[in-house]
């Protein structure tokens, strides 16, 4: 018998019922259920006008080469043009095999990369073997698609290390997933990608993949209001990953960047009238 | 980012001093969430004495500015005299409200010199005239630079000391808003000179 009763109808329910039986240990609270569905269609996040959606103020890229995967991302956090930090971690460290990047509602990632990381790990345990990258972003989509139109604000990127190499899935709360070698996610992504598809090669070195993130980053946050803060690179290889930056300070990127060039950086190159 | 004064976002400052006056302002052109230039001018000379920092619609900067260059021009032609800045502070004001039911999208600061005695005033976007305080803000991160001044900020500076406070206190407040900054000048006026100094601020 099917059972109609509204709180356990849907999709959404079958992820609490998953781990109640033996391993009665730190068990992560009941995921939210969806009560009500809207029958209006997606829920409007900030008007529907996609490029002022302050949740996904950001920007943040990974890419895949031949020594493995780099994330590097920026550090902005905004509540419209306020600025309420500077130091925010959007990266999210799963486990020490999986990364996940934040975009969008923070309180989404973290929560549900977070439950990714349960996930995994219960996963390991019962069956002897790491959960594939595949499979774990696999895990996350089923997930959000779950939760469709309901109003949760993902635009992540998984990242991770398995027996077939290194691989770099995005996803997002539309229940999309793709495999990929490049991707940039935020408001800042356009700028991020104009300086990455410039300079990507598949064979960049390390130093020359993280050169290329930081700068990146650096352009994007430059151009977008939404991103700022610090550039933090991690670096995804067979054993695992590695925080390459923990933080650089853009605004020192920028100076650093215009004195290559033999300028200053105060915005000054074509001598305006001050007065 | 709904509203036509956070459309393209910048931040102003103006500070009075002991003889002297001090403006400051953020540099950044943008769209929205876009920048577009890190050098865009928001403060204007007048007359010898006389300073007028705009924010807001940056359209509207330009227009109201060129409004006002043409009337102390005229000015300066049909009477034979420089104009006073308390006469200037007037003059804006009317300026504004005669655009009452279609108003320019700016919020102006006058700051000037008058026999040695400095001036501030400082206007909504119709006309409203407040020339009673010692630091006017205006912009989109005026809130946050009003945080600063009142830490910063003592009566009867000296100019060098006026420069460096008005300098920390757009830096600090436009650090919190997101379409403010990109750089910044600080303009003290003194009876002797003008000084215009570019800030190395975050450009971010």
């Amino acid at each position: 018998m099917i059972d109609f009763d509204p709180s356990t109808f849907g999709l959404a329910h079958t992820y609490q019922k998953e781990d109640k039986d033996e391993i009665n240990t730190l068990s992560m609270p009941s995921a939210p259920q969806v009560i009500y569905r809207s029958l209006n269609g997606p829920t409007q996040t900030n008007g529907g006008n996609k490029l002022n959606n302050f949740k996904h103020g950001t920007t943040t890229l990974g890419f895949v080469f031949k020594e493995g995967i780099l994330l590097a991302v920026d550090s902005r956090a905004s509540m419209g043009s306020f600025l309420s930090s500077e130091q925010v971690r959007k990266v999210i460290e799963i486990n020490e095999y999986l990364l996940g990047t934040m975009a969008g509602g923070a309180a989404d990632c973290q929560y549900w990369l977070a439950y990714l990381a349960n996930h995994c790990r219960t996963y390991e345990l019962k069956n002897g073997s790491k959960l594939s990258v595949a499979a774990a972003s696999k895990f996350l989509q089923g997930i959000l698609i779950g939760y469709k139109n309901s109003g949760l604000s993902m635009g992540c990127m998984i990242a991770g290390t398995d027996l077939s190499g290194q691989h770099l899935y995005y996803i997002d709360n539309d229940g999309m997933r793709l495999k990929g070698d490049i991707f940039s996610v935020g408001s800042g992504s356009t700028y991020a990608y104009g300086v990455l598809d410039n300079y990507y090669r598949y064979d960049l070195s390390l130093d020359e993949a993280v050169e290329l993130g930081v700068r990146a980053i650096y352009h994007a946050t430059h151009r977008d209001t939404a991103s700022g803060g610090v550039v933090r690179v991690y670096h995804i290889h067979q054993n695992g990953w590695t925080k390459v930056h923990d933080g650089i300070d853009v605004v020192d990127l920028h100076y650093k960047f215009a004195q290559q060039k033999g300028l200053v950086g105060d915005g000054d190159e074509a001598k305006q009238r001050l007065f | 980012m709904s509203g036509i004064f956070e459309y393209n976002g910048g931040s102003i400052v103006g500070m009075k001093g002991k003889n002297c006056i001090a403006m400051a302002c953020d540099r950044r052109f943008g769209q929205q969430m876009s920048t577009i230039t890190t050098n865009y001018q928001k403060v204007f000379k007048i007359q010898d004495n006389i300073l007028l920092a705009l924010s807001g619609l940056n359209s509207d900067i330009h227009t109201f500015y060129a409004l006002m260059e043409k009337e102390i021009n005229l000015y300066n032609l049909k009477e034979n005299r420089k104009m006073k800045p308390t006469t200037f502070a007037n003059l804006v004001a009317s300026a504004l409200y005669e655009r009452r039911f279609g108003p320019f999208f700016v919020t102006p600061i006058v700051a000037g010199l008058e026999n040695g005695k400095p001036i501030l005033a400082t206007y909504d976007s119709i006309g409203c005239k407040s020339d009673l305080d010692d630091f006017q803000v205006g912009g989109t991160g005026g809130n946050y630079i009003y945080g600063a001044c009142e830490a910063f900020f003592k009566p009867d500076l000296s100019p060098e000391e006026l420069e460096e406070v008005i300098g920390q206190s757009l830096v600090s407040g436009c650090d919190r808003d997101s379409l403010s900054g990109w750089g910044g000048v600080v303009y003290v006026l003194t009876e002797q000179k003008l000084t215009v100094k570019i800030l190395k601020t975050k450009q971010t």
